[in-house]
């Protein structure tokens, strides 16, 4: 059965938004990620106009971290204060990073630093995940095997750096204590790359709470998904605002299937090992990786393509 | 005598000639069936068939275009050699958003060169009656036209083929029936329909007709809504599905899940 979508102006098959959106909910609840990374590039495969993909997307992780929010704040699994720090340096990184592309469009390189701006950060980031991943899970079993206890943790250079900034606060929630500037700084890196990309930037936030803020994997997850919704509200209202790109009726098929699909991810991760999330996840990347790797060297069957959107 | 006799048969000559013409402009007619097609929820493309009446010994052309205006696409190229991204952009100007020819032969066959271009019948003559920038010469226009015309052809808004009419014969008119199929990818507007009866490399008669394609009903609305008052259809997009959101989450907590 087919639907007509009024602002993308194109005719889908229901059951196709409706399981790609099963499928990235799936993701966001298990990995914390919003999926806009992978989402936008399939829903343009669809057929859907690049701009409307991205906008009506950032519409639809509004429902999924809603949803995934919900199920994780029951269990207990999202650090608010963590989050609102977060928050507030993303949206000053969004601010940067809009400004940012408007230099570069001006220029005429924007489409070459969004496309390397990609490869690399997905790259850096799906390469460091899994190593550390299996590095972990090693440990862990060699641990398990010998039933050593710990070794006394001796900390970094940039363990004590961390520790001698001023304004440290105590997150009781992720159980770390850090410096105020910390989420600040790292949000507003992030909202820098994701404005850059026109993605939610869970991939790049995940990692940032994992390593540098060693928040425990659970809560990660929880407080990303937080942290996500608010930033995607903001998108969705600037993109229907500014661009009249979101498509209503594509988000509602979409959010169908990522609302339980996010709740089903959740129920799953409860049950999956950190480490394995996080392999999981890095594998998930790499192959978005490999993906734009392969569409940036094979020559393109299209030669011409709509303005607008990345 | 003689002169009057010469008078009458000229005048015979012109009625009868006249008669011809006249015969022919009434012959030939042209009826979309779609003359009016609405887009709602459940538009999936529709189907256009063109039906009239034309002299028995003509071919036909049929054209299906929108308006001529102004597009701008994105053209890819090679950046260090290796990497393809958008390069710039092109723009395309005099050609139409949706073009659909169909003729009972090929319209090379049928016009001469110059008659083809005074009436963009084709995709050859498109592509001079085209203007394309900013490129270096004839040829780089050429090779950029056929991209666009692969582009066009790939999103189903550009088609041309040869054949594929009915034709009912009998008595002095014949009836003729083609019929596109109507991509849901072309947009809500006016198209015009033009038919061309042709007889030996000449157009004879031509007939017209108009296709409408707009949104109805809730599909229309969402569309203004979304174009007129972006921040209202924002916020109600938002408040939809933070709600959704909550209300999936609601129906799946109560089935418990605990850590």
């Amino acid at each position: 059965m087919h639907l007509y979508l009024p602002v993308a102006l194109t005719s889908v098959n229901i059951l196709m938004p409706v399981g790609l959106g099963l499928l990235v909910g799936l993701l966001s609840g298990l990995f914390g990620v919003g999926g806009g990374f992978l989402m936008t590039p399939l829903l343009i495969m669809l057929g859907i106009p690049s701009t409307v993909a991205a906008a009506t997307d950032s519409n639809q992780i509004v429902a999924a971290s809603t949803s995934g929010t919900y199920a994780h704040w029951k269990v207990g699994n999202v650090d608010f204060k963590m989050g609102i720090y977060l928050l507030i340096g993303g949206f000053a990184g969004g601010i940067v990073g809009v400004q940012a592309i408007k230099i570069l469009k001006a220029t005429g390189n924007a489409d070459f630093v969004i496309k390397m701006t990609y490869v690399f950060m997905l790259g850096i980031v799906g390469v460091y995940m899994f190593i550390e991943s299996l590095q972990s899970m090693k440990k862990a079993k060699a641990a398990a095997a010998v039933a050593a206890a710990p070794a006394p943790a001796g900390q970094s250079a940039f363990g004590r750096f961390l520790a001698s900034l001023p304004l440290q606060t105590r997150f009781e929630k992720s159980g770390c204590t850090h410096s105020l500037i910390l989420p600040l700084f790292f949000g507003c890196f992030v909202g820098v790359l994701a404005a850059i990309m026109g993605v939610g930037g869970g991939f790049l936030m995940v990692p940032v709470m994992v390593y540098i803020l060693r928040m425990p994997m659970h809560v990660v997850v929880g407080t990303s998904l937080f942290q996500i919704l608010f930033t995607c509200i903001e998108v969705t209202f600037l993109q229907a605002y500014s661009n009249h790109s979101v498509d209503f009726v594509l988000a509602v098929l979409l959010l169908v299937g990522s609302t339980f699909g996010a709740q089903i991810g959740a129920v799953f991760g409860r049950k999956l090992k950190a480490d394995q999330l996080k392999i999981y996840l890095a594998i998930i990347v790499l192959a978005v990786t490999v993906k734009i790797v392969f569409d940036l060297t094979l020559t393109p069957s299209l030669m011409l393509s709509v303005g607008g959107g990345h | 005598m003689k002169n009057i006799l010469k008078i009458t048969i000229m005048a015979l000559f012109i009625i009868a000639g006249a008669g011809a013409i006249s015969g022919a402009d009434a012959c030939l007619t042209a009826k979309a069936n779609h003359d009016d097609i609405k887009i709602d929820f459940f538009y999936n493309g529709s189907e256009v068939s063109v039906s009239g009446f034309s002299d028995p010994d003509v071919d036909l052309i049929v054209k299906l275009t929108s308006p001529e205006g102004h597009q701008a696409l994105k053209k890819k190229g090679k950046t260090g050699g290796f990497l393809w991204m958008n390069v710039g952009e092109l723009k395309f100007d005099n050609v139409p958003n949706v073009y659909y020819l169909q003729s009972t032969r090929k319209p090379e066959d049928l016009l001469p060169a110059a008659d083809l271009d005074s009436n963009v019948i084709g995709f050859a003559s498109l592509e001079r009656h085209a203007e394309v920038g900013p490129v270096s010469g004839p040829e780089e226009k050429s090779k950029w036209f056929g991209e666009f015309l692969r582009y066009k052809e790939h999103n189903n808004l550009y088609y041309q083929t040869d054949g594929g009419f009915a034709m009912k014969e009998g008595g002095p008119q014949r009836h003729y029936y083609m019929k596109f199929a109507w991509p849901y990818q072309a947009p809500p507007g006016n198209y015009d329909v033009m038919v061309y009866a042709v007889k030996n490399g000449k157009i004879l008669e031509t007939a017209t007709s108009k296709v409408v394609v707009e949104q109805v009903g809730a599909v229309k609305t969402l569309a203004d809504m979304a174009k007129n008052n972006g921040a209202v259809y924002g916020i109600l997009s938002i408040l939809a599905a933070v709600v959704s959101g909550f209300g999936v989450g609601l129906v799946f907590g109560k089935g418990g899940g605990a850590h």
